[in-house]
């Protein structure tokens, strides 16, 4: 008998001829999310499902715990293998059912669901449910089965080997890590940008990250806070470049030569354009904000126009259409809120003006970006970046 | 470096860091174990409890050691009423510390609380805080020195009111900023906490003083260390740390002060010098001689604060304990302070250990940030 982890991914399925390179991607995503358990894992596919053996009894919930954050993992079950005989199988649910009842005493009703992938496998399945069910009603008196609400569901996969398990913990799904490219994630400290971070990571992309910081205007423990944001989302996206940007020469220069009303948006310009360039040199394809139409003055559809109009690639803005209680759930589900929410100034509030333009035009601001040469002060905030690189795994 | 932080904490004395070393390396053992080396180290805690019981005027018995001046808040307050067990009014100052504040908003429920208002200095006014006095009271808490503007509370005054309106009430003072730093008035108190780190010892050991008779249940439950009082592996270390601290500063008392007030002062003229600064809290000579809060109108406390940073030079925006925390200043609120004298107000905290030559550097490196941070100013 040994034990397992059984690993069921989802909309890998949907893919053709490139299905195996989604699931290398996977077991590649796998094996690193369990590499600092410090076991000599072995991944396995067989037939649509991952299999995770030379894992200790012991290092079975932290494993699980990890891999529901393994984007493409539709779903995980911690299973036993035994040999394909009858007995040996029994033997196995008897006691994997009494561990499930010493836990949970409120367990009083189960089903046997078995499965025969291996047609040599002497017994059909609804004989083997049939018998499986009733040797458990045997040894455990207490229970009855209930076909169709069981309080516990017992499993039993004849494969290579029989696998059973009895419980399966949700994945976080998504497609594997890498499988989508690169993008560069404008990250403030704010709640949305973890949350478009993490979302556009489950598609598959790896991340870089570019924080912009008005030292003295914002403070080092504000710095500190967008660190711990990344390290968050690196437990979902794997190792993440985060480029700091010193950004308060620009902002004083937006600030004393620019019209008032307009500096938000001019500074988004000029934000997007040196994420770009951080971007180009990681092999980023994209940039990601955590923009929801409306929310504030900057992300009006005419000021998303002009933001973008600063840049080339395309902008990934997967919180678009969200709400913000929509996107605060996420974020405590992917546990950035606390930390979103600390109390430090972000983007300092002296620059933001009282009253911002919320329908600039593209030609406006053009004009106005063009009264200050922004090219030597651009090449100096990215000569002066501070590049960490982020693993929280 | 200038470092005017000291009433966050202070550089602990390299003699007493020379003594917790000592005491973790050679002298280690407990002082509840029965062999000679563990008597020594109970004896040394029983002189330094003599030691604190001098400074104070008050007996050994009457020394508690704890973690430190939240410990001895929180134990001063829950400590009496888990003992006196009846309902009745309890009196804080609106300007007291959060290990005050919190816990008397945590009473709210089962106690009638209320905070006695503060003057426009940050002393707690005499004649409000007679106004909530009453028969039913059953505790009062007032800060010696405030930790923010060091505003110096009238003490003995207050102990008389007490005893005139409030009998029944103990007094409770909470010492730590000013505990060797102003001249003591004696005992008119029936508890009063101290912090080491704040004299040059060690963090995480402190002194409460409990009047020998009072009605008091103590703290933490177990060995029974400290009469019972405050059970805990005895901090042998820290308080033997703090001692050779609390030495060094009694010894020197009087001439701290007077360096103290001195820099003070010209760190005060330094900066009244430079437009639009305007101080906080209690006329320079009439306040505490380590504490200077000015506010610096049309400018954000915080951004002054990393500014002044970038030169090497380290002050605070309020205590250490709230700078975590936004929004408005309990305590500037409470005297009244509000608006741009609030955004823009530092405090500056000095110890022996600062020069005259650090007051000027530091009025002038201020004089130098302070134009070009209100050319940006919110609009």
């Amino acid at each position: 008998m040994e034990q397992v982890l059984l690993v069921r991914y989802g909309e890998i399925h949907l893919k053709g001829l490139n299905r195996p390179f989604f699931e290398q991607k996977l077991m590649q995503g796998i094996r690193h999310s369990l590499d600092p358990l410090g076991f000599p894992v072995k991944v396995k596919q067989d037939q649509g499902r991952i299999f995770v053996f030379g894992l200790p009894g012991q290092a079975m919930e932290e494993a699980v715990d990890r891999l529901s954050r393994v984007f493409g993992i539709h779903s995980i079950s911690p299973a036993v293998a035994v040999e394909k005989d009858y007995a040996a199988i029994r033997d196995a649910a008897l006691a994997m059912v009494g561990r499930r009842l010493e836990r949970d005493p409120a367990i009083h009703t189960f089903k046997c669901f078995c499965r025969r992938s291996d047609k040599r496998f002497p017994m059909r399945s609804e004989d083997m449910n049939r018998e499986l069910g009733h040797d458990i009603l045997e040894a455990y008196a207490m229970l009855s089965v209930d076909v169709h609400h069981p309080d516990m569901q017992v499993w039993v996969e004849v494969r290579e080997q029989a696998f059973l398990y009895s419980q399966e913990v949700p994945g976080p799904n998504g497609m594997p890590t890498g499988t989508a490219g690169r993008a560069a994630l404008l990250i403030s400290g704010g709640i949305d940008s973890p949350v478009a971070g993490y979302l556009m990571a489950k598609r598959g992309l790896e991340l870089s990250a570019v924080h912009f910081y008005s030292y003295p205007y914002t403070s080092e423990r504000a710095r500190d806070k967008v660190v711990d944001l990344t390290r968050l989302i690196s437990r979902y996206a794997g190792p993440i470049r985060l480029h700091l940007v010193p950004f308060t020469e620009i902002q004083l220069t937006i600030y004393e030569k620019c019209p008032p009303k307009e500096t938000t948006v001019l500074m988004r310009r000029l934000m997007m354009r040196i994420a770009e360039a951080w971007a180009r040199q990681d092999g980023a394809l994209a940039l990601i904000t955590g923009e929801a139409l409306g929310q504030v003055a900057s992300q009006t559809i005419e000021s998303l126009c002009v933001t973008d109009d600063a840049v080339s690639m395309p902008v990934f803005r997967p919180l678009i259409g969200f709400d913000k209680e929509e996107i605060i759930s996420i974020a405590k589900k992917i546990d950035t809120f606390e930390t979103s929410i600390l109390p430090y100034e972000d983007c300092c509030t002296v620059f933001v003006p009282q009253h911002p333009v919320t329908k600039p035009s593209v030609e406006k601001l053009r004009a106005s970006e063009a009264l200050v040469d922004w090219t030597e002060m651009i090449e100096k905030a990215i000569k002066d970046t501070e590049t960490i690189l982020v693993n929280s795994r | 470096m200038i470092y005017l932080d000291n009433s966050a904490t202070t550089r602990t004395l390299p003699l007493a860091a020379q003594r917790v070393l000592t005491a973790m390396t050679e002298d280690y053992y407990n002082p509840a174990a029965a062999y000679s080396p563990a008597v020594a180290a109970e004896r040394a805690v029983n002189n330094a409890r003599m030691t604190f019981a001098s400074s104070l005027g008050v007996t050994a018995e009457e020394i508690l050691f704890t973690s430190g001046g939240t410990e001895s808040n929180n134990m001063a307050i829950f400590g009496t009423l888990s003992a006196i067990r009846g309902r009745g009014r309890i009196i804080a100052g609106a300007s007291e510390h959060p290990s005050v504040y919190e816990p008397f908003r945590r009473l709210e429920r089962q106690y009638d609380v209320q905070f006695a208002c503060v003057d426009g200095e940050g002393k707690v006014s005499l004649e409000g805080l007679e106004r909530l006095l009453s028969p039913n009271t059953l505790f009062v808490s007032i800060m010696q020195v405030n930790n923010e503007v060091g505003a110096i509370n009238d003490i003995p005054s207050i102990s008389r009111l007490i005893h005139m309106k409030a009998p029944n009430a103990l007094f409770h003072v909470d010492g730590v900023q000013g505990y060797l730093k102003i001249p003591f008035s004696g005992r008119d108190f029936d508890f009063y906490s101290i912090s080491g780190h704040k004299f040059h010892g060690p963090k995480g050991v402190g002194v409460l003083y409990v009047r020998r008779g009072v009605r008091f249940s103590g703290g933490q439950l177990g060995g029974g260390q400290e009469k019972g009082l405050r059970s805990g592996t005895t901090n042998v270390p820290g308080i033997l740390g703090m001692e050779v601290a609390a030495l060094e500063y009694i010894k020197n008392a009087e001439a701290y002060r007077q360096r103290m007030l001195a820099c003070k002062q010209r760190l005060y003229e330094g900066l009244l010098r430079l437009p639009d600064v305007i101080l906080n809290g209690p006329p320079v000579e009439a306040g505490a001689p380590h504490i200077l809060n000015m506010a610096f109108l049309g400018v954000g406390g915080e951004v002054l604060l990393h500014a002044l940073e970038e030169k090497g030079i380290y002050v605070s925006t309020g205590s250490a304990c709230s700078a975590h925390k936004k929004g408005k200043n309990r305590i500037l609120n409470a005297m009244g302070v509000t608006g741009e004298r609030q955004e823009g107000a530092i405090r500056f905290s000095l110890s022996p250990e600062n020069t005259i030559q650090e007051m000027d550097e530091t009025a002038e490196a201020i004089g130098s940030i302070l134009p070009m941070l209100r050319r940006f100013r919110r609009r």
